[in-house]
């Protein structure tokens, strides 16, 4: 189903936190809400649930206009970064909730329940209560009675933020496949870009309660519409006053014939190494491999020339038509 | 065991001992001193059977109209703040701060035939001040903050995401507020009335001055226990005693109960 708000528009004691947005999400699309917090991207997705009031604009659902209607009426499942489990409840219970409102009978509601348990590999807690599950289980517990009223949207407020670097990226692909399998708009809050690339369909960057661009996640990255989607989507490192991804600057030995840079510091992260280079106006750095670290060798002090592979382009000066990426 | 802990251990049992055992025994000791036939009899005391009924009658009243006002209030403070629920707040605890005896004046400068309420009343042909509804309305008093003390810091712990999720599942207020709100505060509240029962039925001061303490009339138990001592015939009042205390115990199984539902519930808070 398709989901579309015009003029979105929200204050918050005195705060503008969205300032009259407007967006068109496509059915079955997976689409990341992207912004630093503060950005307003929560307040947005709880706007499109009915959860939280808006002052000025629209919200509609398939075409239909769904601004004054309570969440209730909306067919929206919503999943909290708390997962927000009830705590009295058996996961059974739990998932049963929102059957039981729309009256589906006993039989008939036991054998959904285990189809969603079994959808999300929680059959075997299912008498289990939401304390004695880890946070990788409650998510999916949540995700399972959310799904239980057949909503026609899915959104998610930072599904990934409370678990541990492991069982993040396992529920990320995880979710992917199932958003998939299910073929469910969704629509997901996340600050962390290296999520939205990995999950999204599409990229809506938010900043300061404003659209900054949205796009797909390899375009957007290529051609970021402002300085800010340029920094936020992924490290840039200034050369001569012109923004580069890492990748676009290459260090080369000083005999080359391109402008040579003194060498500040030498970083290891990892399997990368960071030289940092004392540039005439700001600080450069260029990232190489472990191996080309160890064939140039670079120390603090020697002077290596710097080679331009590329320089970021951005959508400014591509055509306006293509701000999207045109699939 | 080491050294230090025996101390301690033995510094504890004293301390309780002489401030607490040693006299709850002393009662227990005089109100059975004239045996079982006495006991028997002196519990059958007219007066005194007429305040635990009137006791019965206050606690029945006050307990759940505080119960109401307690809840209510706690998600008026916690789920709307305004300047007014945040006074409020502040205001709620006064009678934990004033002295009993100070809160009966009051009520009794209000609801007398001849104050600020009671006139009005007076003129409606209902007398508050040294009736049944003057006791309730001062344990009511004295006992206000005692639930949502407990509600309000469980509400702001829960947040509203629960009840937000439930609304996005399709249920109606009515049906969240009973399903979900009701049942996630329900042992803070059960909390808070054991506090509230154990204030009701205790309460002397303030019950004092508004009650008139008329024997047979508007004696609570508290009270006929003090008139008895004060009239010399201490054998009753130490059964009365040893009834209030008797009571007091059972009220603090139940807050233990209560306490340690509450403690597992926020131990299995989480996120």
């Amino acid at each position: 189903m398709t989901v579309s708000y015009s003029g979105v528009t929200k204050s918050y004691r005195g705060r503008l936190v969205l300032d009259g947005i407007s967006d068109v999400v496509n059915e079955g699309d997976l689409t990341a809400l992207l912004g630093p917090s503060g950005s307003g991207k929560s307040t947005l997705l709880k706007i499109i649930a009915g959860l939280t009031p808006l002052d000025s604009g629209r919200v509609s659902l398939a075409g239909k206009d769904v601004t004054n209607e309570p969440a209730r009426n909306r067919r929206i499942g919503f999943c909290f970064q708390d997962y927000a489990p009830f705590r009295h409840l058996s996961l059974r219970d739990n998932v049963a909730y929102g059957l039981k409102v729309q009256h589906v009978p006993r039989a008939k509601r036991r054998a959904q329940v285990d189809e969603l348990l079994a959808l999300v590999r929680l059959e075997a807690y299912a008498d289990q209560f939401p304390h004695q599950l880890s946070g990788g289980q409650r998510q999916r517990m949540a995700l399972a009675r959310a799904l239980a009223i057949k909503p026609d949207v899915l959104l998610l407020d930072e599904p990934f933020a409370a678990l541990d670097a492991q069982v993040r990226a396992e529920l990320r692909s995880w979710i992917r496949s199932l958003q998939k399998e299910v073929g469910i708009t969704t629509i997901l809050v996340t600050h962390d870009q290296a999520e939205a690339m990995e999950i999204s369909d599409r990229i809506v960057i938010l900043n300061e309660g404003r659209i900054e661009q949205a796009g797909r996640p390899s375009f957007v990255y290529d051609h970021p519409a402002t300085d800010f989607v340029a920094s936020f989507l992924g490290p840039i490192t200034t050369l001569g006053g012109i923004a580069y991804r890492p990748h676009e600057l290459e260090l080369v030995a000083p005999d080359e014939g391109v402008e040579t840079y003194e060498v500040r510091d030498v970083v290891r992260l990892g399997f990368e190494v960071r030289v940092v280079l004392e540039d005439a106006d700001a600080t450069t750095w260029v990232q190489l491999s472990h191996d080309q670290a160890k064939q140039l060798n670079p120390r603090a002090g020697q002077r290596y020339g710097v080679r331009v592979r590329a320089k970021v382009p951005t959508v400014k000066d591509a055509p306006a038509a293509d701000h999207e990426g045109a699939k | 065991m080491r050294r230090s802990s025996v101390v301690l251990r033995s510094v504890v049992i004293l301390y309780v001992g002489a401030l607490l055992a040693l006299p709850l025994g002393f009662i227990f000791q005089q109100a059975f001193v004239k045996g079982w036939s006495q006991f028997w009899s002196a519990l059958r005391d007219p007066a005194m059977d007429q305040a635990i009924w009137l006791t019965a009658k206050v606690v029945v009243l006050a307990v759940p109209l505080n119960v109401l006002f307690g809840v209510g209030v706690s998600l008026w403070i916690v789920r709307h703040p305004s300047k007014l629920s945040r006074a409020l707040d502040v205001v709620i605890d006064v009678p934990l701060a004033l002295s009993p005896i100070i809160v009966g004046l009051m009520l009794e400068l209000a609801y007398a035939q001849t104050g600020w309420f009671g006139s009005t009343f007076a003129y409606l042909g209902l007398k508050i001040m040294f009736t049944y509804w003057a006791i309730v309305l001062a344990s009511i008093f004295v006992s206000l903050p005692l639930v949502s003390r407990q509600v309000i810091p469980l509400l702001r712990e829960l947040g509203e995401h629960q009840e937000q999720t439930a609304a996005t599942l399709g249920a109606k207020p009515g049906r969240i507020f009973f399903t979900i709100t009701l049942r996630s505060i329900a042992w803070a509240a059960a909390y808070g009335v054991t506090l509230t029962l154990a204030r009701v039925i205790g309460e002397y001061g303030a019950v004092l001055i508004v009650s008139g303490n008329i024997a047979l009339l508007t004696q609570t138990l508290t009270l006929n226990i003090g008139a008895n001592f004060d009239s010399f015939n201490s054998y009753q009042g130490f059964v009365g005693s040893l009834l209030l205390g008797l009571i007091s115990v059972l009220v603090l199984g139940v807050i233990g109960i209560a306490r340690h539902r509450l403690e597992r519930k926020r131990y299995d808070s989480f996120v």
